[in-house]
């Protein structure tokens, strides 16, 4: 006789064992995993949806804080607008300085959370299920800033039109055979792709939150989930569009850090020319992107009280993922550097001797930071699992990553094929404010963002929960998961 | 006979899978029935018909569409606006590949998003039964049913301890008909006339009779005539320059201004290669080119000012000519400097 379970009552009210030896060992995986951990949808739905709506006076000030780096940045931006770019450190050989850095830097970070969620959807890790949308929501938020520093950089943004593909008295068009083209094409592709998946998988939520919200918000989620019921039609249909949008966007999200290293690539540059740039780039993009995702972790755990959803073993299993990152990272660096040392070609020789001539500083920071630490700390569980030790990986990686695209931009374009260019730079005081407004413009809009959408996928925990148990095995407690498809 | 719209509330899956075999036994067929949860339970667990899925054609016609972008942009435009090399067209296969790449992903995820919407008929624009408590967890069991037997399913409801039970005239809940398509159709509409009003401005197919002075300038295309005569006062960037005031090739006498002026220019030019002093040190480029001689000064005493003078403008073996950056005057200041130098 099949015993179900489901006769005793709803998933989250399973019983503990008669046994106390084994209805110990399940109360201690219910303390470990929150796919065992099942409570009452309702008020989990309610734990999230408080959470959404809370804004005390700690929320308020950093909101002041953040707003006023924004503020400076737009300040800084216009100043630059009616000046020119002559304020910036920008020079005749390197004119792609920090806001190049910048674009690679945030379209990095905004890699990975696409990534986490679309892969390990796909592969059915369990463990991106509380944290798949904070890292989607990097994504749309970093793809966002991302796209303002072309627009930045330009300098002239009046003359930004050049750049559409209408008529004008010159008989332009954009150019496809330009690397710079085929990457606008793939950041807007993977935009509009992320957006999607995020989409997608918000509306069931959206839905709960109509349910249980009134006034203006009610209006809001009611127009925005269309009315979503939850039959079993919309959930079959949500997950085939799910796995749908997932493997296209993964080959998509390859195409846009690669399209973006074609732009340096393509350019017969000394340390740009480079067949490995393409996968390097994609790499060098998961490991800032996985960092960030821990570091948002971090924060929306902290700040949002959300310690039910995000626990020790996502940490840890976070923490694994940037270990292996770190150790690809290391080799695709080492594989691009000995490459050009060992072919000792003047130009690229006076490239490295750049990295370790004048920029040695911060040459060896950017290898303390993406290689000493994070290879010397992250194999062990205790540090994976420690907040304040995986704030401080996560901290140091992004300013490792950010100084790796700042000497590949600014380093190898310091030193050219025409020694007479060879010049060094400096930044000054707008490409400084311009880079720091920008991430505090980011945390301002994933503050916001916050408050507006629920930060964890509740009906993704749901499903997890609902289709795992434990059984008992000899006299031991094991989990067990189900498919329901 | 005025069918009846009803909604059960169940605690668990296995009471609901109980009571849709119940009311099929009554009669109701499966279409009837529409099972309603909080997380994705499939129409298995149910016992019940599978959910026909339509995605493949949405994808195809998603990708296909891309592609036809793609070759629009790719072939479409380079034959709009030509780039003739060597009486050709420009058209390399490489970049068009990356262009079909994110075209086809594009569009075969807008075609699957379009899929998921239009399967569903989201918007739902009518009112539909549903009770909040299902996102809390409850497991929702819509039955449409004659009067006569919706009173048998609500004997079944309560027979098996529905949390709440809804019963409605199913006349209240007008179907969804086409109306989410009217709704897109009419989104659609607006986002291409908002595409299409600059597109016809900009194509002069609309034509605004805005106040222009450029309509009343000389309008001379490129490479075409007649070519505008050089205003006066302006120096030929090619040729022989006769400026007055300025030798043209005949040698400056090393006075102490022309050394001074030599030194200076020698630093900008010449230093980061030769060393300030002409013996290459501290010469950041020097490392990398073991040509460049150990003493300058050594070097040029076997050349007459004339080859040396050919040397800075036109450039030797792997040093670059300087003509397009020195004036001949400046060029004669930097020989007479280098003479200065000593061997």
């Amino acid at each position: 006789m099949l015993e179900s379970r489901a006769t005793i009552g709803p998933y989250w009210d399973e019983p503990l064992p008669d046994d106390e030896h084994l209805a110990r060992q399940v109360e201690h995986g219910r303390e470990e995993h929150l796919m065992l951990d099942a409570r009452p949808p309702a008020e989990l739905n309610q734990l999230t949806l408080a959470r959404m709506r809370q804004t005390g006076p700690r929320f308020w000030i950093a909101l002041a804080g953040l707003g006023a780096l924004t503020l400076a940045f737009f300040i800084a931006w216009a100043i630059q607008i009616v000046s020119g770019l002559g304020i910036t450190g920008l020079n005749r050989s390197v004119m792609w300085g920090p806001y190049i850095a910048n674009l690679i830097y945030f379209i990095g970070i905004g890699h990975a959370g696409t990534f986490i969620s679309a892969a390990l959807r796909l592969m059915r890790m369990d463990f991106r299920r509380p944290i798949a949308r904070a890292a989607e929501t990097i994504t749309l938020f970093g793809l966002a800033c991302a796209a303002l520093f072309p627009i930045i950089h330009v300098g002239r943004i009046w003359k930004l039109f050049y750049m559409l593909p209408i008529p004008n008295q010159r008989d332009l068009w954009p150019n496809f055979r330009s690397a710079l083209f085929w990457d606008m094409m793939a950041i807007t592709t993977y935009l509009i792709g992320s957006t999607l998946f995020m989409y997608v998988a918000l509306i069931p939520d959206l839905a709960m939150a109509r349910d249980h919200m009134t006034g203006w918000r009610r209006k809001l989620y009611s127009a925005l989930s269309l009315g979503w019921r939850g039959t079993e039609g919309e959930w079959h249909r949500l997950e085939v569009v799910s796995n749908l949008l997932s493997f296209v966007i993964i080959p998509v999200m390859f195409s846009v850090h690669t399209g973006v290293s074609w732009n340096l690539s393509m350019a017969i540059q000394p340390g740009w020319h480079s067949a490995i740039f393409g996968p390097f780039f994609v790499v060098g993009a998961l490991y800032s992107g996985v960092a960030a995702v821990i570091l948002v972790m971090i924060i929306v755990r902290k700040t949002m009280r959300f310690g039910y959803f995000m626990r020790e073993e996502h940490f840890n299993a976070m923490g694994i993922f940037l270990l292996i990152l770190t150790l690809t990272w290391i080799y695709f660096y080492f594989a691009e550097w000995i490459t050009n040392w060992y072919g000792n070609l003047p130009l690229e020789k006076a490239v490295q001797a750049m990295l370790t001539g004048p920029l040695a500083p911060l040459f060896y920071l950017m290898l303390f930071c993406n290689i000493v630490v994070p290879l010397g700390t992250l194999w062990s569980r205790r540090v994976r699992t420690s907040l304040p030790a995986m704030l401080v990986i996560g901290i140091l990686i992004q300013v490792g990553m950010y100084i790796e695209r700042v000497l590949i931009v600014s380093g190898s374009l310091s030193r050219n094929e025409l020694p007479f260019n060879w010049v060094n730079y400096t930044p000054h005081w707008p490409e400084v404010t311009v880079t720091l407004g920008t991430l505090a413009f980011l945390g301002l809009l994933y503050m916001v963002y916050t408050r507006f959408v629920p930060i964890i996928p509740v009906w993704e925990v749901y499903e997890g929960q609902a289709m795992q148990g434990s059984r008992r095995v000899g006299r031991a407690v094991m989990s067990t998961r189900t498919e329901v498809h | 006979m005025a069918d009846f719209l009803l909604l059960g509330l169940f605690d668990n899956v296995e009471t609901t899978a109980d009571v849709v075999d119940e009311v099929r036994a009554l009669g109701v067929p499966d279409e009837q029935m529409t099972v309603m949860s909080h997380v994705p339970y499939s129409s298995k667990i149910f016992a019940r018909k599978p959910v026909r899925l339509w995605f493949l054609p949405f994808v195809l016609g998603g990708a296909a569409l891309g592609a036809l972008v793609a070759f629009f942009l790719t072939y479409g435009t380079s034959y709009l606006y030509p780039i003739e090399v060597g009486g050709q067209g420009l058209n390399p296969v490489p970049p068009t590949a990356i262009i079909y790449f994110e075209m086809i992903s594009l569009f075969s995820m807008l075609g699957a998003f379009a899929g998921f919407l239009l399967q569903n008929r989201f918007p739902i624009l009518t009112r539909r039964m549903y009770d909040e408590r299902i996102s809390d967890g409850y497991i929702g069991l819509e039955v449409c049913a004659p009067l006569a037997v919706a009173e048998q399913v609500v004997t079944v409801f309560e027979a098996h301890h529905a949390r709440v039970i809804k019963r409605e005239d199913a006349a209240a809940f007008k179907p969804q008909g086409i109306r989410h398509l009217l709704f897109w159709g009419a989104v659609g509409t607006g986002g291409l006339v908002a595409v299409l009003v600059p597109l016809l401005l900009s194509y002069d197919i609309v034509r605004v009779p805005w106040i222009n002075k450029m309509d009343d300038t000389v309008v001379v295309r490129a490479q075409e005539g007649p070519r505008l005569a050089a205003p006066v006062g302006a120096v030929p960037v090619q040729g022989p320059v006769f400026i007055a005031g300025e030798p043209a090739t005949a040698p400056l006498p090393a006075s102490e201004v022309s050394l001074q002026r030599g030194q200076m220019l020698y630093g900008t030019n010449c230093a980061m290669c030769h060393g300030l002093q002409g013996d290459r040190a501290g010469a950041e480029v020097g490392k990398y080119f073991p040509e460049i001689p150990q003493s300058l000064g050594a070097r040029a005493a076997i050349l007459s000012d004339q080859d040396l003078f050919r040397v800075i403008r036109l450039g030797r073996n792997r040093m670059p000519g300087l003509a397009e950056n020195l004036s001949p005057g400046e060029t004669w200041d930097i020989v007479n400097y280098v003479r200065s130098l000593g061997e």
